[in-house]
């Protein structure tokens, strides 16, 4: 009853027009952005999470979601049609869907994937319907050294997975804190690390980082040889639906993908990628189908965009509920709701919860908008594809530029945003990955602040972290992923990838 | 040959450096505080001294192993580069639109088998579609074109 009474908040919240003009505009500008190759759904929510400082926090998240689930769909697009992964989640999708392209039938490719992708969000949905208050109330129990050891996992998972090896990748989340603990230390109120220079001491604003390290070095990576369109086959949409045994075999395969997806979506660090990967290769060894996989069998499109879409809803349940994100994308959404004062944690479910609810309940509308929208924008979304590249880099370059400058009307942001655009090429170039180093920048102040505090709860003992149950399985936990990371044999994943 | 490998370990040796640099100034601007209350300094301290030691650790393992990294391509970084660099350069002197207008220009010429013509019918539509959508349509408190 209760879970009745919440959804009926949550309808009234996400039901406004405003809202839900909102909700079609970010699934709409998300599934546009998404489809471009090498622009993921990171870059898209950085873009357009300036527009949303103008909205009121509901509003916002809402935008922000549908940009977020609107940009994986996008990429799914560009898997198929071209055997470009517009997002890394998506590069599973393109195993199958491409061959299925190859044979003309790309069409069905698409509304399979439309279908998919919208029972595994509604399963990833009701998943955090179900799961999130629970795990809130159980995140109440947390003391500070909780916390602390929660985000240690946190960091550790999103290094682990990072394909240069988790050593690199907590190196780039150690440099992401260092750069959080600039401008004034919130404790002290001394000034940190700033250099004298004014404009930093509020610290570097997230959005500044963001579009920096992914909108920038993405735009300087792909924009020579950008004169060819990257659709130059011909696509064949005539036909759309699958034969009536193809939807038959889709179902099981459809759940399978959907409770991976769930499943990995709200461990932190692993997300999307992670599930789309495990449910494909699961489906491969079990199904009987199997002899097909890799040649366009409809199952190898089902699972990993069932998954993929399933793990994007159930990312939001760490972030929501424990003010963890699992994903850089993720950290993008909890900056975007501290940004409104908004703090994200286990009293958000009952302090606010007609922004918990209504951002459930605008899922709902979300998918159901993509659904409507795309089956009959496929035909658009192969047109952007024919759209010289040429014409869209120094696009998104002006996009990012009139977006931070939005922010404080500030010329300073942008010289810092071009800053942290090099560095972003950089550490790709010396492979080194910048999402690791985002999840460090937005986790950073947190985990300092609930490290202080909890020494100064154990007057100053370090091992409060070990004698706490909670925290010290926490830390174990990381512990175990990191050895695990580091043991040899990890290569058999990179060679699935 | 020499001058290869240490090209190949100048990122990990910049990471280094940023680790070394707070480390430094935590050590000298700031409060470390005690154990109970620690300092502004304490937290920042720790973390640089971690990524101290692991750039250190994946310094020796790249001794041991070529590391390979890729060449950057300078024409791509300078056009865009510059294109970034015009908008804010050109933003508080000429407002908004001619800004967008140059940087498009600029960032365009990353690629040259474009001509003039295209690029200059490009700058002015970005410019355009800036103007309708954060102008007109979301009301930003910008300044449209300095002195107009």
């Amino acid at each position: 009853m209760d879970i009745l009474a919440n959804l009926a908040l949550g309808f009234s919240t996400a039901a406004t027009p405003m809202n839900l003009m909102y909700c079609f505009a970010g699934v709409f500008l998300g599934t546009f952005i998404g489809v471009l190759p090498g622009v993921g759904p990171l870059a898209a929510v950085a873009m357009l999470l300036p527009v949303s400082f103008y909205l009121p926090p509901e509003t916002a998240l809402v935008m922000l979601a549908g940009v977020y689930y609107g940009a994986e769909y996008g990429g799914s697009i560009a898997s198929i049609l071209l055997n470009i992964p517009g997002t890394p989640s998506a590069s599973v999708t393109c195993l199958d869907g491409y061959p299925m392209a190859q044979q003309g039938r790309a069409g069905v490719a698409l509304f399979v994937t439309a279908i998919a992708s919208f029972f595994g969000a509604m399963f990833g949905v009701v998943v955090m319907v179900l799961l999130s208050p629970a795990l809130a109330e159980f995140a109440l129990l947390f003391g500070p050294a909780e916390y602390f050891s929660v985000m240690v996992l946190g960091l550790v998972a999103a290094s682990v997975v990072s394909n240069h090896g988790a050593l690199r990748g907590i190196m780039m989340v150690c440099l992401g804190i260092l750069l959080g603990t600039v401008g004034v230390d919130v404790n002290s109120g001394e000034t940190r690390f700033t250099g004298g220079i004014a404009e930093l001491r509020d610290g570097v604003n997230l959005v500044v980082v963001a579009m920096g390290l992914f909108g920038i070095s993405e735009v300087i990576t792909s924009a020579r040889g950008a004169t060819r369109s990257y659709a130059t086959a011909k696509i064949s949409l005539k036909q759309f639906l699958p034969t009536g045994a193809e939807w038959l075999r889709s179902i099981a395969p459809a759940f399978r993908g959907a409770s991976v997806g769930s499943f990995f979506g709200t461990l932190p660090g692993t997300g999307q990628t992670v599930a789309s990967f495990v449910g494909y290769a699961l489906e491969k060894r079990i199904s009987r189908n199997r002899d097909n996989f890799g040649k366009g069998a409809i199952e190898g499109v089902v699972v990993p965009e069932s998954a993929n879409n399933a793990a994007a809803q159930t990312a939001f349940i760490p972030t929501l509920t424990l003010g963890i994100p699992g994903s850089a994308t993720m950290a993008l959404m909890l900056g975007a709701l501290m940004i409104h004062g908004i703090t994200p944690g286990p009293r958000l479910i009952t302090e606010r919860p007609e922004l918990f609810w209504g951002l459930i309940v605008s899922f709902l509308f979300g998918n159901l908008f993509l659904l409507i929208l795309n089956i009959p924008l496929i035909g658009l979304w192969v047109k952007l594809l024919q759209v010289p590249h040429f014409y869209l880099y120094p696009a998104v370059i002006v996009l990012i530029c009139v977006g931070v400058y939005s922010i404080d009307n500030s010329v300073f942001d942008i010289w810092v945003t071009l800053g942290f655009g090099l560095l972003g090429y950089f550490m790709r170039l010396y492979k080194f990955e910048p999402a690791p180093l985002l999840i460090g920048f937005v986790l950073g102040p947190m985990m300092e602040e609930f490290f202080r505090r909890a020494m100064l709860l154990s007057r100053g003992d370090p091992l409060v972290f070990l004698e706490r149950p909670g925290s010290a399985a926490l830390l174990g936990v990381s512990v175990i992923l990191l050895i695990w990371a580091m043991l040899p044999g990890r290569a058999r994943k990179q060679k699935l990838a | 040959m020499l001058k290869q490998r240490l090209t190949g370990q100048l990122g990990l040796l910049a990471i280094l450096a940023i680790a070394l640099f707070f480390i430094v100034s935590a050590l000298v601007t700031l409060d470390l505080g005690t154990a109970r209350r620690l300092g502004p300094g304490a937290f920042p301290l720790m973390v640089g001294g971690l990524l101290a030691v692991l750039s250190m650790i994946v310094l020796i393992q790249n001794l041991r192993t070529e590391m390979s990294w890729s060449a950057p391509d300078w024409t791509a970084l300078l056009m865009i580069g510059s294109g970034v660099a015009a908008f804010a350069f050109l933003t508080p002197v000429l407002g908004v639109l001619p800004a967008v207008f140059l940087s498009v220009l600029f960032s365009s010429s990353a690629n040259r088998e474009v001509t003039w013509l295209l690029r200059l019918c490009l700058a002015f539509a970005v410019a355009v579609g800036v103007w309708v959508i954060f102008l007109l349509g979301l009301q930003m408190p910008f300044v449209a074109i300095r002195g107009l």
